[in-house]
């Protein structure tokens, strides 16, 4: 898709690093998804859950022939986690209210299909939404394939 | 990476984070003494941030405690919440980094189970680590895996208090509720004298087990069987059996620390006790976990009805790269 920025090299690794670095999923998040082939494109909102065991976000990209491609995401954190994080659930679901245009960064799932693993969400002003925060976690970032 | 460039990475994103958290969460007041090295210096009071291997320091540790005083909501593993890395003092959630040895029985226990914790089995990431044991290096999707946490059942011990996420210690007069916020689980150690049953004596199996407790000196020795074999020891799916004993050694070293040192006894898997690595734990202020104003743990429950529904639309797709099944109509469940 031409809207698609793939994050390659160095600058892929470093962000791999650091936006696990804040929350961790109890099991299976990270094994699901290829962390390596991450990538990035506007998409609209369609729903989100503020939710255990994760949060999720459903959201729709249009490629640039028109083809609506829907897809499901979970967040690496939890409500707890986004709580501390001093994302509430009204604030959080008022940020990602159906139809909200976003930038959305994605790993996608090793296993193929369209469930990803959201990594990072910016509204249109380029602010970050439900950012993982500082204190979020350690100081050392989990090796990627951890969580 | 050799080690001293890697510290400085670490230091560097320890500083980078080191900023001030939402006011919701926070009442630190950075003290150092007493503490290994960690992030430069610099946070004022009132404001949160990390010191030492990765948890955050919240009191002055040579304040006067009572070492038989054990209430308080402590941050399990070395980390606060939820996060963590490999080391042992930063949040890994092993019960050890050493393997142990099994028996044939053992063996086939722990091979039979499949965690999604780990290394996923047979990547290039797993091969890169030969220096970690295999029960670190064999994760699949919970799709394909065995978990029963996956649903929401019951954690068991020690499996509950390797997550680094905080535990409450509620003490009583005749027993302590450990009640982590993980699961929301409760578990009862009792302190009334009580004689543990023999492993063979159980009448019925507890996902909690069943907990006795006396003080040695300063420390508060656990001993407890009775689990349900269904427990895993770690998310690394070691299994137990039926005659697991496990004693948990309870230390209060200063104001703010409390060191765990664990054994697992259980002739029918292991072919010797089986000695954890020493986990620490940190004391948090009454007060730091607040959600709407109210302190106190958060309801981090596993419950089925967000746990189902989540395996289907979005845990078991993304592991098997199928589209959701439909729910269960009318009467399906």
């Amino acid at each position: 898709m031409a809207e698609r920025t793939f994050l390659i090299g160095a600058a892929a690794a470093f962000v791999a690093a650091l936006l696990p670095a804040g929350v961790q999923a109890h099991h299976g998040t990270n094994i699901n998804y290829d962390r390596s082939k991450q990538w990035t494109a506007k998409a609209v909102v369609t729903e989100f859950k503020y939710v255990n065991p994760h949060a999720q976000l459903y959201f729709d990209v249009t490629d640039d022939k028109g083809q609506v491609t829907h897809w499901s995401g979970e967040l690496l954190p939890n409500p707890a986690q986004l709580l501390r994080n001093g994302w509430t659930r009204k604030r959080s679901v008022e940020a990602l209210q159906y139809g909200t245009k976003i930038t959305v960064t994605v790993a996608p799932s090793r296993a193929g299909g369209e469930g990803v693993l959201v990594l990072k969400i910016e509204n249109e002003n380029g602010e970050e939404l439900l950012a993982g925060g500082p204190n979020a976690g350690g100081p050392e970032p989990p090796a990627r394939g951890n969580p | 990476m050799t080690n001293i460039p890697k510290r400085l990475l670490y230091l560097t994103l320890g500083a980078l984070t080191t900023v001030s958290l939402p006011g919701l969460y926070v009442r630190a007041v950075a003290q150092e003494r007493g503490r290994a090295a960690g992030p430069p210096a610099g946070g004022a009071p009132g404001r949160g941030r990390q010191a030492g291997p990765g948890y955050l320091k919240l009191f002055d540790s040579n304040m006067p405690f009572e070492a038989h005083d054990l209430a308080g909501i402590w941050s399990p593993n070395g980390n606060g919440f939820g996060g963590g890395g490999r080391c042992r003092d930063c949040g890994d959630r092993g019960y050890s980094f050493e393997f142990p040895e099994f028996t044939p029985a053992g063996q086939a226990a722990f091979d039979k189970n499949i965690p999604s914790y780990g290394r996923a089995k047979d990547s290039d990431d797993a091969k890169a680590h030969p220096e970690e044991h295999i029960g670190r290096r064999r994760a699949q999707p919970p799709a394909f895996g065995n978990d029963s946490y996956g649903t929401c059942n019951p954690m068991g011990m020690p499996r509950a208090i390797l997550y680094p996420d905080p535990v409450e210690f509620i003490v009583l007069p005749d027993r302590i509720y450990q009640h982590f916020q993980w699961g929301y689980g409760l578990r009862t150690i009792w302190t009334d004298s009580r004689k543990l049953p023999a492993a063979d004596d159980v009448d019925l199996p507890r996902w909690w087990g069943y907990a006795t407790s006396h003080w040695d000196g300063n420390t508060l020795v656990v001993d407890s069987t009775g689990y349900d074999e269904r427990t895993w020891i770690d998310y690394f799916g070691f299994p137990h059996s039926d005659q697991m004993v496990l004693q948990e050694r309870y230390t209060r070293t200063n104001y703010d620390t409390l060191e765990l040192k664990m054994t697992v006894t259980d002739p029918k898997y292991y072919r010797k006790p089986w000695v954890a690595e020493t986990k620490r734990m940190h004391l948090l202020p009454k007060d730091f976990i607040k959600s709407s104003g109210w302190a106190g743990l958060l309801e981090d429950l596993c419950a089925p009805a967000n746990e189902l529904e989540f395996n289907r639309v979005i845990r078991d797709p993304a592991g098997t790269g199928k589209p959701p099944v439909p729910p269960p109509g009318p009467g399906g469940r």
